[in-house]
């Protein structure tokens, strides 16, 4: 397998919205936690995992810039959810009460084996809506646009024939 | 005594198939002394690496420039110092 970039590291990015993180393994009950509160009624989570229809996985990230590019997305569903409608009026009319409470987007870099996640969001708010919302509007949002690439091992195939994959 | 100013370089990063197609992640290359219009860099760094492949990446990759990336390449001048990647269409996720 081919030398990983140096640019690519693992590194963590702490916000007032949350945690971003690269790194070359994943805890996810920990990220769980990382996200709950008291103030928190719903906790969404997405674990993207590899199928074994491959070998497994290499990613590679350029990690200075796509964690400056997830918190640009991350701060982006914290402003853009709008609270759900069951919501009690007053609350609604407070601009105090924040949609979301915590977002924590870790992504792994390295070789992936098969059933392992390579991705993990969790998102909590006080209610159900906006943590659904904004888990799946980042992780779109994060496959569109982080620069993190992929590539991906068949059995029997040469890894040095191995091609990057393209989301979109 | 008068020595001349060093030679201005930019540092280029590869990421996946740009980094496979030449084999290399990272490297300095010399800026003309006039700077370089990034919208010429493609074009230099085929003329670098002829028959690799790279031409074909670049036509569908993005520029960053010290880790912003570049929406116009036209109206950005390289001068020295900068770090510049290439960036592929993305695949994370």
């Amino acid at each position: 397998m081919s030398l990983p970039p140096a640019a690519s590291v693992e590194s963590i990015l702490e916000i007032p919205e949350g945690t971003i993180a690269i790194s070359h393994s994943l805890n996810v009950q920990e990220i769980i936690n990382s996200v709950q509160d008291d103030s928190a009624g719903a906790t969404a989570v997405f674990i993207g995992t590899t199928r074994n229809s491959f070998k497994g996985l290499e990613y590679q990230a350029y990690t200075k810039l796509a964690l400056k590019t997830i918190a640009d997305i991350v701060r982006n569903a914290a402003s853009s959810v709008t609270r759900s409608d069951h919501q009690p009026q007053a609350q609604r009319d407070s601009s105090y009460v924040a949609s979301l409470v915590r977002c924590s987007v870790h992504h792994r870099i390295g070789t992936v084996p098969v059933g392992e996640p390579s991705i993990v969001i969790a998102v909590s708010s006080p209610h159900r809506k906006e943590s659904f919302v904004a888990c799946e509007q980042i992780l779109e949002d994060v496959k569109r646009k982080a620069q993190i690439w992929k590539r991906e091992f068949y059995e029997g195939e040469d890894e040095d024939t191995a091609q990057w994959k393209e989301n979109y | 005594m008068h020595t001349p100013p060093a030679q201005a370089t930019i540092t280029i990063l590869y990421f996946a198939a740009a980094s496979t197609a030449i084999g290399k992640t990272v490297e300095e290359i010399p800026l003309p002394s006039a700077g370089l219009a990034l919208a010429n860099l493609a074009s230099l760094l085929t003329s670098r690496y002829p028959n690799t492949g790279l031409e074909k990446v670049l036509q569908t990759s993005q520029w960053s420039v010290n880790e912003e990336m570049v929406d116009d390449p036209t109206t950005v001048t390289l001068t020295g110092g900068e770090e510049v990647a290439v960036i592929p269409p993305v695949s994370g996720g």
